[in-house]
């Protein structure tokens, strides 16, 4: 089969399906009306494109499983195939899991119940566990090089985020004749900023810049930073002088009940849609912090329907089954869409690691002299808004299927330092590595005790941004301590 | 707040979690466990969860045979669900000589009771296809190895000592001791004074630190390794796995995420930060014997801190100086051994007597100048 016009045709689930070409496989299935690309891990409830939770765009790609949805951009004659699906991604039945109580699947799958180790039984049993545990399939062949040589860096200054904040601190760098390297992750340079309609200021061209490579962990006090980009190419190691944190901040999603439904976006996610063509949207509401207003002005002027702006505090549920319907605040209102701007957040990540220290527990600390952060990631944190009963319900941790409630429980039975709720419930370990979710986490925990919690289990790199075979090839570039 | 419990154990990892609940079951009810960190905190709850009865030497073998027999049957001693799966464990050798030294075991753990065989690479395949045939030259194979996920292993000695009365603390720290001659009489945690009439040291890699504040010389020094996720895929690897050439070892868990991790030769480091190089070591051994694991993305890297001592052994046993102290430290595949160095430690503590398997390990080796030699364990040797 040829495409058509503009489109063309990949196979998802076995089936031929024609999209719109130029943009992620995401966002061409959410346009093409598929939402539901992938699934929690224990109940097999529908996550897809959210811009929160990297599990919702998690899918087969050619073969190689756990490629990022988001990252991968359409191309012609592509298989694309939902994963941790059974028999096959076409017919399901693991879905079925969804009927299965939350409290029988609590705990993540290190803490079974149902047998006791000892036992052949219990061989066959753990093998079952990891196979459901297991999301994609790895074929046992490599299907790729098992080693990409990497490449080593070093600047004066070290630029992460390509927002406007980061090009002005680049820009101002480079005419002050340092050398400069500036890594963002998205394809271009200030796409957000573009996203909203305001004019880029042009990077200046002696800055090195690195597209498409993710900032993704931090070493030796904040002297090393490991890049990657998402395509399987060479892995970065990068020694700098100084380091600019400008990565930024993130609207965080509401703490209600079904707040991970496929349709649930941020407003990045959601206006990066709109800009492709506003439909596939259908009506949206737009709940967030003082910056609805703003986004939804946006989203309508991309000719997107938007049908209430609310508080997000308003906000008591989000209703739908396998997709979002409605949106509950005094009452139902019936909308496709359901976007957050705010509360907004940084992700804390990199700064944990640029700081942390300790030898009982790594806990972040100030940053040291040479690591600052600049723009909208220096500002204070919004806090995310606790909607009383109504959060009990919502996920914390979809990847992990952690609910509010299982969180609340556990503190109920004694359990409050959060390393402990971490192993208790897995909460966090999934693809995201704890943000959003430990964000999320933490305002369970605060609504408990009644106080302001500013710890959260340390934040550990690589976070899936980079591949065994990247990694691999970073061997010998950078000299172990004598 | 004064209080009194018979024997003291400082830490709470996996050590002095079985110490206690080993105690518990000879009768000590009122054993009190302090920790400075929380649940899980130390290595106990950072290793690779990896479990194996056979090594290269026969105080080792003997030692780790019993633990792994123990480890088996764990489930049901505790009544909690340790998750203990014995999947087998492959020792694989990607150089001649360690292949010789690998073909020399085997005999060594028969005599141990355990089921250990010599695999060509045949087998190898056999039992892991995502092997690269052409990067490995033999492994030994022992049957009954395998990995439990620390999480459950720690849950599960954590409420079987409670119920059996043991008292344990998280979040506080021993910060002194009084002694009155060669015996301690309190021990000290913030406000709290515990009269006692043992005290037990199980502080992983904080032992050498705890023993400068009782007064008493605990050889060898903290240091850093580190270990990795991949992110979860459908089972591909079979076995518990040790790459002693790459310094490397590896599982698939029950959460389908293949965790491990390759040593690096570095000055000791004192931190939980990680580096970039165990990264890169740990990715190209995967990449070199198990090229599939290349596409796969790493999930998070971490680090734990162990204690060394000159022969990478354990100190099990009494203090040679201080009457009434006992240790269990200098741990390095402390998870495996946790069962055994209970079950022993604690029979040593009640009864006094001494069992031949611990009795090797004895704290006061180095001065005798009795180490114990052993060559098959995956640690990267330091100065
Ligand atoms: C990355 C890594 C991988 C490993 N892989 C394996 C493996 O595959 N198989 C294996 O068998 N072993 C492995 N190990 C080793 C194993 O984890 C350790 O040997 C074992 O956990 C040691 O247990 P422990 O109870 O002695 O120490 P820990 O678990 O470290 O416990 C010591 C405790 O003492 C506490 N403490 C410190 N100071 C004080 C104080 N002043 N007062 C009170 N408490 C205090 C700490 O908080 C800590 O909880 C690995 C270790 C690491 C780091």
């Amino acid at each position: 089969m040829r495409a058509a016009g503009p489109g063309c045709v990949i196979n998802w689930n076995g089936e031929p399906l024609q999209v719109s070409a130029g943009e992620s496989v995401a966002a061409a299935l959410f346009r093409a009306g598929h939402l539901q690309l992938a699934a929690t891990r224990k109940r097999h409830r529908p996550l897809g494109l959210s811009g929160s939770f990297i599990q919702g765009v998690l899918g087969d790609v050619d073969g190689i499983p756990n490629a990022r949805l988001d990252q991968v951009t359409v191309r012609d004659g592509m298989h694309v195939a939902r994963q941790n699906t059974w028999p096959s991604s076409h017919f399901d039945l693991l879905k079925l899991l969804r009927l299965v109580p939350a409290r029988l699947v609590r705990g993540g799958f290190e803490h079974t119940r149902l047998m006791p180790s000892g036992t052949r039984r219990y061989l066959v049993w753990e093998r079952l566990l990891a196979f459901l545990a297991g999301e994609g399939t790895l074929s046992p062949v490599p299907a790729a090089p098992a080693v990409v040589a990497g490449r080593r860096i070093d600047c004066d200054l070290l630029v992460i985020g390509g927002g406007p904040e980061g090009i002005g601190t680049a820009n101002a760098a480079a005419h002050a004749g340092r050398d400069v390297v500036l890594v963002t992750r998205g394809s271009a340079p200030a796409r957000f900023a573009r996203l909203m309609g305001i004019t880029e200021t042009a990077l200046d061209s002696r800055v090195t810049l690195l597209t498409a490579h993710e900032a993704c962990a931090i070493y030796r006090q904040g002297h090393l930073v490991l890049a990657a980009p998402g395509d399987g190419g060479p892995a970065v190691a990068i020694g700098s002088n100084e380091i600019v944190l400008a990565t930024g901040k993130h609207s965080l999603p509401p703490l209600v009940r079904g707040n991970t439904l496929p349709g649930v976006m941020d407003a990045a996610t959601a206006l990066a849609l709109a800009a492709g063509g506003a439909a596939c949207l259908g009506r949206v509401v737009v709940v967030g912090t003082e910056t609805r207003e703003a986004i939804a002005a946006r989203l309508h002027s991309l000719g997107a329907a938007v049908a209430e702006i609310r508080a997000v505090a308003e906000l008591k549920a989000i209703k739908g089954w396998n997709r979002v319907t409605g949106a509950v605040f005094e009452h139902a209102v019936p909308c496709q869409t359901v976007v957050h701007a705010g509360p907004w957040r940084s992700d804390p990540n990199l700064s944990f690691q640029a700081s942390g220290d300790g030898l009982l527990r790594l806990s972040a600390d100030a940053l040291p002299a040479h690591v600052r952060m600049v723009g909208s990631a220096a500002a204070p944190d919004e806090r995310i808004h606790w909607p009383g009963k109504h959060a009990l319900d919502a996920d914390v941790c979809p990847c992990m299927d952690v609910s509010a409630r299982e969180i609340a429980d556990l503190l109920r039975a004694g359990v409050t330092h959060v390393e402990e709720i971490k192993r208790q419930t897995s909460a966090g370990m999934g693809p995201c590595q704890g943000f959003p979710c430990w964000e999320l986490m933490a305002a369970v925990i605060e609504n408990a005790a009644g106080a302001p919690l500013a710890d959260r289990p340390s934040h550990r790199g690589p976070r899936r941004a980079i591949t065994v075979a990247q990694a691999a090839g970073l061997s010998g570039l950078v000299d172990p301590l004598k | 707040m004064q209080s009194n419990h018979s024997i003291v154990i400082i830490g709470g990892g996996i050590q002095g979690l079985s110490i206690a609940f080993n105690l518990a079951r000879l009768g000590v009810r009122d054993v009190r466990v302090l920790d400075a960190g929380y649940f899980q905190g130390g290595a106990s709850g950072r290793n690779g969860t990896l479990i194996r009865g056979g090594f290269g030497s026969p105080e080792w073998t003997g030692f780790f045979a019993h633990s792994n027999r123990l480890w088996a049957e764990l489930s049901a001693t505790l009544g909690e669900n340790v998750m203990f799966t014995p999947r087998g464990y492959l020792v694989i050798a990607q150089k001649a000589e360690t292949l010789a030294r690998l073909d020399g075991m085997r005999d060594l753990h028969r005599e141990h009771g355990l089921q250990s065989d010599l695999l060509a690479v045949r087998r190898i395949k056999e039992l892991e296809p995502a092997i690269d045939e052409h990067a490995v030259l033999g492994a030994i194979y022992l049957k009954g190895g395998g990995a439990a996920p620390h999480h459950a292993a720690m849950k599960g000695y954590l409420a079987a000592s409670r119920r059996l009365g043991a008292r344990i603390d998280y979040q506080r720290p021993v910060t002194a001791v009084e002694r009155s001659g060669d015996r301690i009489t309190t021990v000290i945690a913030g406000d709290e004074r515990i009269a006692c009439e043992k005290v037990v040291i199980a502080g992983g890699a904080y032992s050498p630190a705890i023993g400068k504040l009782v007064g008493a010389e605990i050889p060898g020094f903290p240091i850093r390794i580190e270990a990795m996720a991949l992110e979860p895929v459908r089972p591909v690897i079979r076995s518990a796995i040790a790459l002693p050439d790459r310094l490397c070892y590896m599982h698939q868990t029950a959460r389908g995420e293949i965790v491990g991790g390759a040593e690096v030769p570095e000055k000791p480091q004192v931190t939980l930060n990680t580096d970039i190089c165990a990264l890169a070591a740990t990715a190209a051994a995967y990449a070199e014997v198990f090229p599939a694991l290349g596409a796969l993305r790493i999930l998070r890297h971490w680090a734990g801190m162990l204690h060394a001592t000159a022969d990478w052994g354990p100190l099990l046993g009494q203090h040679p100086d201080v009457g009434n102290l006992w240790v269990s430290a200098g741990w390095s595949y402390g998870f495996a051994g946790a069962p055994a160095a209970g079950d022993l430690l604690a029979r040593a503590i009640v009864t006094g007597e001494v069992d031949s398997r611990m009795a090797p390990f004895a704290v006061d080796r180095f001065r005798r100048n009795q180490p114990v030699v052993e060559g098959a364990i995956v640690l990267a040797p330091v100065d």
